[in-house]
């Protein structure tokens, strides 16, 4: 994100009640601002509430776990999160941008550019090698395929992945997977990486590797988002905030 | 769309092909089918186009015929109407001193499968033809050495003979045919002069052909026995343009000649190659019709063969679509690469159509007597028409894969 459309973003948003998001620098330090968020599912009879009135803010470079039981409104928060969804009442500020009014076109391009999304079941591309993989965002975004190779090389390089880049889906191991996908995540240095149990369908051992990649990730300045319901995977992130019921339960800073 | 989006698109199809190998190969012929059935249509239909207008070109410039009675293809002449009198010198003349759009007129006696012989060697097939000095002027075709026949050969009825390049090398081979003698029917006739070489015409040589005087084949022949003996008028209008109006004098002048009552229809009949091919192009503009409304059965089949392959693609993809979705597809580019990829199926079909189509229209021309011939424009539509059948029945499961929802699409299994 250059610090001019940062600007134009400031100027054309100014109708709602915007937060203080950008510190002395210029610098959009909080990347994720939910002010008062609810989304209302409309099941036929009668309206169901998955999130009423939620609002938190992450600031830049901050490892953050999402948890709660099923039901809670963890994954409709998450998919608002990604830009999956948009709210049904409320305004969320996603790296200076209010991409609550957003429509689906520009979603998927704010998806492209500042969401890297890691998968439990990694949701990879059975017959593409994983550097086709790793350059499926970037393929969306337009970069030409020179740069794009060179990209996604990188994004290997840094999962530790890259004498495998030619390999299929199927001749690498789960946690192998696992880091195709995060590679694919980082591609686009996306503001967010936004994990939802990414260690669901790993053993304990690889569960153990992924989560000492996102350690490392994270010291490298990337911002992490983990939803997740398994108290020891949450317990190594920064920050946890606990849902229940569609509210904010807990906000905890642990570490 | 940009050429990553294409490129990307041609990858999708290229896999959905490989991980569909059976469904996919049927698909592809079912498209394949129907270009083929519409190239190898088209070809047989130009070819025969190609061979029939080139053969009218080669009768020269518009000639008007004039018989006893209209011998328009697929009619069989009535008894009456073999039983009418004969168009006559005095008729030709009539139309040649009163009709201004004319500027050739030519009365001919024709006679098929004569028999001509000079020494040993004997032709059966020649077609004979008693002429006027006129004929060669008015049906364009001319003398090659020597002399046509005059209007002193049709005065005095002399025994001469123009030969038509067939017979010179069937009867004399190498020696030079003008001044030797030739016997037709065992009568004795002088070589006088030899045809410049004139093709032939639906299959039928023009260069087999001897004229002789137009009186000396009413003294041989003095009864028309048809269909062996025809006699006619051919005529020469003064442009393509004056054929009609030439058309109308003759008409008058005829009506005139042959004392047919006012209000009657006319005793004989007149046609000139603008109505043959009025004919000819009727019988293929049906034609055409009937092919294009199998081909259109074809490639619907082949359509519905995409559109079905097209919609188990989509869903089996559903979850692919969610995670592409989620990486930053937008609607428009799911959309361009489910259409992309239809395409690329139908195009298959197309070119592999295209191909077969061509080989058998080479191997049609090469072993059949149809000609067949494959225009360039046929080889743009058969693509364009593949690739259109791969949008129209590509629109919808593409549109379906658009609108999914990331959410419900990436929770499928």
């Amino acid at each position: 994100m250059t610090e001019a459309t940062i600007a134009t973003s400031q100027t054309s948003a100014g109708v709602v009640a915007k937060p203080n998001l950008v510190s002395a620098d210029g610098k959009v330090q909080v990347l994720i601002a939910m002010q008062n968020i609810w989304k209302t599912y409309d099941m036929g009879a009668e309206k169901v509430h998955a999130l009423h009135g939620v609002s938190f803010e992450v600031k830049r470079g901050e490892y953050l776990a999402i948890t709660g039981p099923s039901g809670s409104g963890k994954s409709t928060l998450m998919n608002l999160i990604g830009c999956l969804d948009t709210p049904s009442q409320g305004d969320y500020w996603l790296n200076g941008k209010n991409v609550s009014e957003m429509d689906d076109d520009e979603l998927a391009r704010i998806r492209n550019q500042e969401v890297g999304f890691v998968f439990q079941t990694f949701n990879l591309l059975a017959r593409a090698t994983a550097l086709h993989n790793v350059e499926l965002p970037l393929i969306y975004g337009g970069i030409p395929s020179a740069k794009r190779h060179e990209m996604a090389k990188q994004a290997l390089t840094e999962v530790d992945l890259v004498d495998r880049m030619m390999h299929r889906p199927n001749e690498l191991s789960g946690g192998q997977r696992q880091r195709v996908a995060i590679a694919r995540a980082l591609v686009n240095h996306p503001s967010i990486l936004l994990a939802d149990e990414p260690t669901g369908a790993l053993d304990t051992a690889t569960s153990y590797d992924i989560m000492n990649l996102f350690e490392k990730l994270y010291e490298d300045g990337n911002t992490i988002i983990l939803v997740t319901h398994e108290r020891d995977i949450a317990a190594r992130a920064r920050r946890i905030i606990s849902i229940r019921d569609g509210l904010i339960e807990k906000d905890e800073q642990i570490k | 769309m940009t050429f990553a989006d294409i490129r990307e698109s041609a990858y999708m199809a290229f896999d959905t092909v490989r991980s569909n190998k059976l469904r996919s190969s049927l698909t592809i012929l079912g498209v394949s089918v129907g270009v083929i059935t519409i190239v190898f249509m088209v070809s047989i239909i130009q070819g025969l186009n190609k061979a029939f207008a080139a053969q009218i070109e080669s009768l020269g410039s518009n000639t008007i015929w004039a018989t006893k009675f209209d011998p328009s293809i697929g009619h069989q002449p009535t008894s009456e109407e073999i039983h009418r009198k004969e168009l006559t010198i005095e008729d030709a003349d009539a139309i040649r001193r009163e009709a201004p759009s004319i500027v050739g007129v030519s009365p001919f006696y024709r006679k098929i499968n004569e028999t001509a012989r000079y020494g040993d060697k004997q032709s059966d097939t020649p077609i004979l033809i008693g002429v006027t000095s006129y004929h060669e002027f008015t049906t364009s075709s001319y003398v090659a050495r020597g002399r046509y026949v005059t209007d002193l050969d049709v005065e005095q009825r002399t025994n001469v003979a123009v030969l038509g390049q067939d017979l010179v090398k069937a009867l004399y081979g190498t020696e030079d045919p003008i001044g030797k003698e030739l016997k037709i029917a065992g009568r004795v006739f002088s070589v006088v002069g030899v045809m410049e070489p004139l093709g032939s015409i639906l299959g039928q040589s023009r260069d087999n052909t001897i004229y002789i005087p137009i009186t000396t084949f009413e003294k041989y022949y003095p009864d028309i026995e048809f269909p062996e003996i025809i006699s006619a008028i051919i005529v020469r209008p003064v442009s393509r343009a004056y054929v009609k109006s030439a058309i109308d004098e003759m008409t008058d002048i005829l009506r005139r000649q042959r004392r047919v009552p006012q209000g009657a229809p006319n005793n004989f009949g007149i046609s000139s190659q603008d109505a043959l091919l009025d004919v000819y192009n009727q019988l293929t503009g049906a034609t055409y019709l009937v092919l294009t409304a199998i081909s259109c059965v074809a490639l619907m089949i082949g359509g519905i063969g995409v559109m079905n392959i097209m919609l188990v693609s989509v869903t089996e993809r559903t979850k692919e679509i969610g995670l592409r979705k989620a990486v930053g597809a937008t609607r428009t580019n799911i959309l361009s690469q489910f259409l992309i990829e239809a395409v690329v199926l139908t195009a298959i079909g197309g070119l592999l159509g295209l191909l077969v189509g061509e080989l058998f229209s080479v191997l049609m021309n090469k072993y059949s007597p149809l000609p067949a011939y494959v225009p360039a424009w046929a080889i743009g539509v058969g693509i364009g028409i593949s690739a259109g059948v791969g949008i129209i029945f590509g629109l919808w499961p593409a549109w379906k894969a658009a609108r999914m929802d990331p959410i419900e699409s990436l929770r499928w299994e």
